[in-house]
């Protein structure tokens, strides 16, 4: 037995010191200044970054380099870290966050260092503001492939923003069945808090799946006048209400372009639900115009959506199937204008749809309309066209300033490809988005500070412990949401609720 | 008497001994039979499973497996199945798997040696059931269950030997050696059942499951960019009938420019594969060619789009992700290459291709100038349009509707697709770049045929004068038969193999069966 325990201790000791070869944390006594920013993925180089953030680890991508040692220096203690060849700077999170709580509204220091045949070198410093505000503490999101047209094992997943929790909100069949395939998409909360949040559930098992204090139930919102069940949601800020665009979506596949596929609208209307009644009735429904995306404004007296104008471009009495062809060979003269109505709580009644942004004029499409949390900005994606701007590499985030009338790209915040689907958080000083900037397909959460003068700063990928994860994840993030709680139902009420139940059949309201 | 006179007296008079009979190491032969089975016959199936695989320790990346039932039990399996980059590896490593659980099941159950021959029977019974399933081993399945399986056997003999020997501190039977314990009979009895089962199983391949090895056979090929000998596989195998085959087939006289000459030296009828998949009650199994004909036919968007619906729908797996690689090198998708070769380099031995595509990220001159992809670049469609627009699959659909290329192997894509199609008209609508010169043999057919309903048409091109006479009597000789093709069609193969009216009266006939893979549960806007 004593033998034994000796050689299971010169194992592991062996183990140790093999384990730690090339790990150097320690700063290097002799080195040379290099005038260029080290090579880092992800870019976390001159961020604003909120006070309450995972530790923010990266991959320095020197392959000339043996060793790597990173120094964060602000108010207080530095914090020296290291790696050997594969250069992964991971920041112990209990220094990490007190250095954060030291720094304030201050900056950081960071300072690369890398061992090179010829010595060490020091890359040029960077700074992380660490602002005062801080981010809503979840992040909702689904993670699916970006395919086409399938799918199969996906889930909705909630990340607790200060660590690397990450609870499954819901996953679907995990393994292939025909009578169990499922696809849950559109997420979405109520005042960002999970209370009262949705889903959907394609396919068999199909519904919206409302949850109410962690309660869910299934709803058909169905009817012989909607186009389809309710697709894109936004709950009311103070009523029972949820606003739903209805689409006939189709796609198609692109043979020869940067872009891979276009989805496209047939046809679109907006809906009220009523969740506590669970009835349902139109809000706007024309066969020229195709409305989606509605958005309510903070007070709930406005809901913003974008739409489409199709008079004059489009025979929409023509047959189906020709509306389809006209539209697919038009794909990219459709262009989505930013619009609202007035709604009045007291009688639910919507006044008529007024302009916001003409973007049909200047050629431009607007999507996804999210209004801040003061009610002063909307922060929508501009593209060169239609309506599903995940897929286009033109799409950037732009806001408009409601109070001075004034429209504006967020510059550093955005990328040579795809910016879309983003959201405030609740202070309305962040907002996380999806962006295709890593490699042009798999889409990543982006946060970015927004200070108060309504800009919008350098965007950083969410930092996850191990920093290569996001190459070698083969899903794409989609639709962030922050929410200030964590949710509460658990997947086998969810699971029990979505397989048990037909789920009720909203009525239908005639205006 | 000399004595030599003597001895052959002696010699003739003695009695014959009867030829002696030795006992074999028989473990051993198992072992060697089995390797040679996995490694040699069946190693080109098992490399095509472990490229329609994927496995890396990282277990967060094998989630995708890790959360099924048996999870881990298919990542394990996963993992020897790796192994079978080189067949003989992989299959050492499942002999010695079999060979070792057949003696462990005499040592755990205390076989007699006149029953030892029943250890061999699980073993034998895997090689029964992989033989059977065919390519459904790794079609749209968990190809972890395929070295998974047996795994968890062999770890349970395993268990059950330890148990066995501490409960009973047995003496476990030869393993090295020759069994003193065993007759002859016995000895032989074992051999023969192993060796006909063995038998049996290879038999039931080649009559039922012929098409199996020569369509992995051929996917290794092209991998290998062998074309030639892509091409002379088909030609040995020219009377199997399979849409796999035909496919790689025509991939190989794409890259040697052949696929106006020669499409039509393999019988083009298409027969049934044994398939399985996704909620498929018919499976023709195009997703074991529609993404690398798209490719090769130079519809790299319309590839990329296939290989991931498959990686949606079956998990990450090596050959995709190989393919999507090349896709993203000549899209310039560098960051996207970049990410799949991260991905590749933790699969064990894909280090060569890493080492070989990695130097070509951002280097549009280096992919252009490799033989592969700079040949399919001629082919690239010159303008966007949609999949949609074009009959499926896209790679023939695209090619019936090619109206401008940027090479003359787009023109000779286009021309060898409307004479597979038979679409005749389409044909002659692309001929004009060959006023004048002399077409390659099928197009030269294909424009004798066209002739009967254009007039003149013939007379646009050079040395047509030959095969007309050729055609003159082909028809002749024909009428009799044309009244029952479908009877004929077989009969008439060898004789006319290659010749293209062969093959426009009496190829093809059967109605395409459409692919119902992309089942409608399970698409829409994703």
């Amino acid at each position: 037995m004593k033998k034994f325990i000796t050689y299971a201790l010169c194992i592991g000791v062996a183990a140790l010191t093999g384990a730690c070869q090339g790990e150097h944390n320690t700063l290097p006594a002799q080195f040379e200044q290099l005038e260029v920013s080290a090579p880092l993925y992800p870019d976390y180089t001159n961020i604003v970054i909120p006070p309450n953030i995972a530790p923010l680890n990266f991959m320095v991508m020197d392959s000339a380099a043996g060793e790597f040692v990173a120094q964060f220096q602000g108010k207080g203690e530095a914090i020296v870290t290291g790696d050997g060849k594969e250069g992964k700077i991971q920041i112990d999170s209990t220094a990490w966050r007190k250095m954060l709580q030291e720094n304030l509204g201050n900056d950081i220091q960071v300072g690369i260092y890398a061992q090179h045949k010829e010595g060490w070198v020091k890359y040029k410093e960077y700074t992380l503001k660490v602002a005062e505000e801080a981010i809503d503490q979840y992040l909702s999101y689904r993670l699916i492939e970006p395919g086409y047209e399938l799918y199969r094992q996906l889930g909705l997943y909630q990340r607790d923003l200060s660590n690397w929790n990450v609870q499954p909100i819901y996953e679907n069949n995990r393994e292939y069945s025909e009578t169990d395939n499922h696809c849950i998409n559109c997420h979405n909360y109520k005042n960002y808090s999970t209370r009262d949040m949705l889903f959907h559930v394609r396919a068999k098992h199909g519904g919206t799946i409302m949850i109410h204090d962690g309660e869910p139930h299934k709803v058909q919102i169905k009817d012989s006048t909607i186009l389809t069940a309710g697709v894109y949601p936004s709950w009311h800020p103070t009523e029972n209400l949820v606003a739903f665009s209805t689409n006939k979506t189709g796609q198609t596949f692109h043979l020869f372009h940067d872009e891979k596929i276009e989805v496209m609208d047939e046809a679109s209307d907006l809906l009220l639900y009523d969740a506590g009644k669970n009835e349902v009735t139109h809000i706007l429904r024309s066969k020229t115009q195709m409305e989606t995306f509605p958005c309510w404004s903070p007070d709930g007296k406005t809901l913003y959506y974008c739409n489409a104008n199709l008079d004059g471009k489009i025979d929409v009495d023509q047959p189906d199937s020709l509306v389809t062809m006209s539209l697919v060979y038009k794909y990219d003269s459709i262009y989505y204008d930013l619009m609202k109505v007035d709604f009045d709580i007291e009688s639910r009644t919507f006044g008529e749809p007024q302009m916001v942004v003409d973007a049909a004029s200047n050629h431009k499409s607007i999507t996804v309309p999210r209004v801040s949390p003061d009610g002063r900005y909307v922060l929508y994606t501009l593209g060169n066209y239609g309506q599903f701007h995940i897929w286009h590499k033109s799409s950037d985030l732009w806001v408009k300033d409601l109070e001075n009338d004034t429209c504006y790209a967020l510059r550093k915040t955005n990328s040579p490809d795809v910016d879309s689907y983003h959201t405030w958080s609740s202070n309305g000083r962040w907002i996380v988005f999806s962006s295709r900037r890593d490699d042009g397909n798999y889409t990543r959460p982006y946060l970015a500070y927004f200070d108060k003068n309504g800009q919008g700063h350098k965007a950083f990928m969410l930092p996850q412990e191990d920093p290569e994860s996001n190459i070698l994840l083969l899903k794409s993030y989609n639709v962030p949401e922050l929410t200030t709680d964590a949710v509460t139902t658990t997947q086998e009420s969810l699971h029990d609720c979505i397989y048990n139940t037909e789920g009720e059949k909203s009525k239908y309201i005639k205006q | 008497m000399n004595k030599k006179k003597q001895a052959r007296l002696s010699s003739e008079t003695k009695p014959k001994e009867p030829r002696k009979l030795v006992k074999l190491p028989l473990i051993w032969i198992f072992f060697v039979a089995v390797w040679g089975w996995a490694s040699c016959y069946y190693g080109d199936v098992f490399r095509i499973s472990r490229d329609n695989s994927f496995w890396v320790p990282d277990t967060e990346q094998m989630n995708f497996v890790l959360n099924c039932h048996n999870g881990w039990l298919w990542y394990l399996g996963r993992m020897f199945l790796a192994m079978f980059r080189h067949p003989w590896l992989g299959g050492l490593i499942l002999s010695l798997m079999l060979t070792v659980g057949s003696w462990l099941i005499q040592y755990c159950l205390r076989l007699s040696p006149r029953f030892r021959w029943c250890s061999y029977l699980p073993s034998l019974a895997y090689i029964a059931v992989v033989s059977y399933l065919g390519l459904n081993i790794f079609f749209e399945t968990e190809t972890g269950r395929l070295l998974g399986i047996p795994l968890l056997i062999f770890a349970i003999l395993c268990l059950c030997a330890i148990v066995v020997r501490l409960a009973g501190r047995k003496d476990a039977p030869a393993f090295c050696g020759i069994p003193q314990d065993e007759t002859m009979r016995d000895n032989y009895v074992q051999l023969a059942v192993f060796g006909v089962v063995l038998a049996l199983c290879i038999g039931f391949v080649q009559w039922q499951r012929p098409y199996v090895r020569v369509i992995c056979k051929m996917i290794v090929q092209n991998d290998n960019q062998d074309w030639q000998g892509t091409i002379d596989t088909a030609h040995e195998n020219a009377e199997l009938s399979y849409r796999p085959i035909s496919a790689n087939y025509a991939i190989a006289l794409v890259h040697t420019d052949q696929q106006c000459n020669r499409m039509y030296d393999i019988r083009l009828e298409y027969d049934s594969l044994y398939l399985s998949g996704w909620g498929t009650p018919v499976n023709n199994g195009n997703q074991l060619y529609i993404a690398e004909c798209d490719f090769h036919a130079g519809l790299v968007e319309t590839a990329y789009h296939c290989c991931m619906e498959r990686m949606v729908m079956n998990g990450p797996y090596i050959h995709a992700m190989e393919l999507m690689t090349k896709c993203a090198l000549m899209r310039s998708e560098w960051k996207l290459a970049e990410k799949y070769l991260a991905i590749l380099d933790q699969v064990p031995f894909e280090g060569s291709f890493c080492k070989k595509y990695r130097p070509m990220l951002y280097n549009t001159a280096l992919v252009n100038s490799d033989d592969e992809m700079g040949h399919i670049r001629l082919t690239e469609p010159m303008h966007d349009s949609f999949e949609n627009m074009y009959q499926k699959p896209t790679f023939l659909g695209y090619n019936i509707r090619l109206y401008e290329g940027r090479s003359v192997n787009a023109l000779w894509n286009s021309l060898a697709t409307c004479l597979y199609t038979k679409l005749m008209p389409d044909f002659v609508d692309r001929l004009n770049p060959l006023n004048g010169s002399i077409p390659p043999d099928n197009v030269a057919d294909g424009i004798l045929l066209a002739t009967n309903k254009r007039p003149g048409l013939d007379k646009r091109f050079q040395g047509m004068d030959l095969r007309a006479q050729r055609l003159g009597s082909y028809l002749e000789h024909m009428q009799p038969y044309l009244k029952d093709r479908p009877a004929y069609a077989r009969q008439l193969f060898d004789k006319y193999k290659g010749y293209y009216p062969y093959y426009y009266f009496f190829g093809n006939l059967k109605a395409t069966k459409k692919s119902t893979t992309q089942a409608s549960s399970n698409s829409g806007v994703n």
